[in-house]
């Protein structure tokens, strides 16, 4: 087991390096600098000298070729030191550290209510299988998992804050909080915040919720089939016991590895999403990282994504053996 | 006596027909191959359907095709230019040859311009703003600049389709060639591809996408679709690799190696049919996902320039304009988007479906 890991470990670091190596090759191709990025450079008046420029360049480590670059950028990450946002002009973990609570509180909530909502209706639409109730609903789930997320985030914002305005429905269109936020007492900012949180979150949750519950229901069903659960019912268990403890116990394998595979997504937020909500998370942060060509950022970012990702699919194959003891690892 | 025959067996039906009838027997599935054949109609025939330029016209003694011009610019003809129709078909053509005559799309409206007044004698321009409303001459309404967003929709058809074809069709390509080499060279050849498809496989897609069109300077909507098109190769790559890995096993590759058949022509030829059918369900599926990333870009603002129709502009531009309550720039090209993407995936799940030899009907 231990040689397993540390193969893999191993491994993975191998592929971070490579990651890495190639995004950092790819954003030093990219036209225009972090200089010529800012407007406020762009003003005649404010027009840096040339010694000037020279001197933020060497600051910047942009004099260098972009592979001697790397391996400077290699080995400050090693140490820890994430280096300075060039736009922002703040350590990079500092700007991370601000933003990692908005997307967490989206992605955690949104998870949460996946799993809650998501078994139940799995197991539910497992029972009822064929019957009318069941086939409208998975029609319903089938048609909410194609609906593409922004558009419904849109579709959402013009129905709740726009076509609702002013009436009890009304939700506010974006951000985490109110202009106000400071001004109200504590149980006023908790019912501000969670306002706020309703339409993302609900954007977040719908398209993962309908992929969960098919998910459920797929697996479900080849468990059904198997001979101990027609054994368990021969005994003379009741049917919710035998569907919770007998069969959904079974399906929990494919189900693990889901959970590691969605171990990334909960930190990386979702570009999109945010940008259409304006909501101040990690998402975001890569976006104007990549406009504003701010590569300490955009690396540091990457970096942290393809460790989750590697980490996700270790712990999803570690889980396996946990949760399935037929498995070894050798 | 001659002439009593042995009754041949009837011959057994082949597989692709087999699976056919199988995605035949789904109506959903049916209903979204309809609909997507429906849509490509729609793509190809776009400027006969909306357009401000003649199908055809008789011009001076000669016949012309100016509508061409909306699938190429140089396909328009230079004479209308030099002779300053301005972009103004109906007027210009009666007032310098009266003898001239012309067949019309079915909407005279234009994906790159609004529609001004008096271009037809008497027909009033398009509204603009709070007053682009859908109405009988703008079917879904006008962007606040006065363009016809049914125009921009129609020809947004064509980007749609070729953005999903096009793309998935190179990730197609990358991904069975490098998952077949990995697959039935084996050996290091193996370990190093598979290296690389992990590698690009652990970057967040939208990560890799931004970073490269950022990377080149003013990107097109044909630059976009190379982009997909070497970002989405991935799991095809995979699927295709376990594939070779378990039918490089089998008795007919055996037999074809014996007969001294090469390694491409075993590949591509013996194994890739009998591996086709796995693979083409993530196609179907990467379309669909294509067809979302591209309007996903185009809403943040990193898609086709402006001018360019497609239904991720009509959306952005409608997200700008959301606060005033335009509804019409939101809802026609988000049900666009998602019945797409619904049909990709229906069509998806059916292929996956009936070509599933364990959900195979004995009978059939």
């Amino acid at each position: 087991m231990i040689h397993y890991v540390v193969r893999r470990v191993f491994i993975g670091l191998l592929t971070l390096l490579l990651i890495t190596f190639v995004i950092y090759a790819l954003i030093r191709h990219i036209p225009g600098s972090p200089l010529d990025a800012d407007p406020s450079m762009m003003d005649p008046s404010k027009m840096p000298s040339k010694a000037d420029v020279d001197r933020m360049l060497t600051v910047y480590g942009l004099d260098k070729p972009w592979y001697e670059a790397y391996v400077h950028w290699l080995k400050n990450t090693v140490q820890l030191d994430f280096g300075n946002s060039f736009s922002q002009k703040k350590p990079v973990a500092d700007l991370i550290g601000a933003r990692i609570g908005a997307t967490l509180k989206l992605s955690i909530t949104s998870l949460v209510l996946t799993y809650l909502l998501a078994i139940p209706l799995g197991l539910f639409s497992t029972v009822r299988s064929g019957k009318l109730d069941e086939r409208v609903m998975s029609f319903l789930l089938y048609m909410l998992y194609s609906f593409p997320s922004f558009v419904a985030a849109l579709f959402l914002q013009l129905l709740f804050a726009v076509k609702f305005g002013g009436s009890w429905l009304e939700l506010p269109l974006m951000g985490d909080r109110s202009a106000h936020y400071d001004d109200l007492t504590n149980s006023q900012q908790a019912w501000d915040q969670l306002k706020h949180m309703i339409l993302p979150v609900t954007c977040f949750t719908y398209g993962s919720l309908a992929y969960y519950c098919r998910f459920v229901k797929a697996n479900m069903e080849e468990v059904i089939r198997q001979d101990y659960i027609r054994t368990a019912r021969a005994k003379g268990l009741g049917p919710v016991r035998i569907l919770v403890h007998h069969a959904f116990r079974n399906t929990l394998i494919p189900f693990v590895t889901l959970m590691g595979l969605t171990l990334p997504g909960l930190l990386s937020g979702a570009i999109i999403l945010e940008q259409i909500f304006n909501w101040p998370g990690m998402g975001e942060l890569f976006f104007f990282s990549i406009v504003s060509r701010d590569y300490p950022t955009i690396m540091t970012l990457t970096l942290m994504f393809s460790i989750l990702t590697l980490l996700g699919q270790l712990l999803a194959d570690i889980m396996y053996a946990f949760v399935d003891p037929r498995i070894r690892f050798n | 006596m001659g002439d009593t025959t042995i009754d041949k067996p009837a011959p057994s039906i082949g597989f692709w027909q087999q699976s056919w009838r199988r995605f035949r027997r789904r109506k959903l599935s049916m209903c979204a191959l309809g609909f997507i054949i429906c849509l490509s109609t729609v793509a190809i025939f776009s400027p006969m359907i909306a357009g401000t330029k003649p199908i055809i016209c008789k011009y001076k003694g000669h016949i012309y095709f100016p509508c061409m011009g909306y699938y190429n610019r140089n396909w328009e003809n230079p004479v209308f230019q030099k002779d300053r129709f301005r972009r103004i078909y109906p007027r210009n053509l009666k007032r310098k040859d009266p003898d001239s005559w012309a067949i019309w799309p079915l909407v005279y409206q234009d994906p790159y311009r609004p529609v001004r007044d008096n271009e037809w004698e008497g027909m009033k321009g398009n509204p603009y703003g709070a007053e682009g409303r859908p109405s009988g001459k703008n079917w879904f309404g006008t962007y606040k600049t006065g363009f016809d967003i049914f125009a921009s929709m129609v020809h947004g058809t064509r980007i749609a389709l070729l953005v999903g074809f096009v793309s998935t069709g190179i990730a197609a390509f990358i991904g069975i060639f490098i998952g077949a080499v990995a697959g039935y060279v084996g050996g290091k050849t193996d370990i190093i591809l598979s290296r690389i498809i992990e590698v690009v496989m652990c970057i967040p897609s939208l990560v890799l996408i931004l970073t490269l069109l950022a990377v080149i300077e003013r990107p097109t909507i044909w630059h976009m679709m190379v982009v997909l098109g070497l970002t989405g190769w991935t799991s095809m790559a995979r699927l295709t690799r376990g594939e070779f890995l378990k039918l490089r096993e089998t008795e007919f590759v055996a037999a074809a190696r014996s007969l001294g058949a090469g390694r491409m022509r075993i590949m591509f030829r013996h194994i890739l049919p009998n591996a086709l059918a796995p693979i083409l369900v993530p196609i179907a599926f990467g379309i669909a996902s294509a067809i979302l990333i591209e309007a996903g870009l185009s809403l943040l603002g990193f898609g086709a320039p402006p001018p360019n129709p497609s239904w991720g502009t009509v959306l952005n531009s409608g997200k700008e304009t959301l606060q005033s309550g335009y509804w019409w720039q939101l809802v026609f090209p988000g049900i666009a988007i998602f019945l797409t993407v619904l049909a990709y995936n229906l069509i998806g799940e059916g292929i996956q479906e009936s070509t599933d030899p364990r959900l195979a009907d004995p009978k059939s």
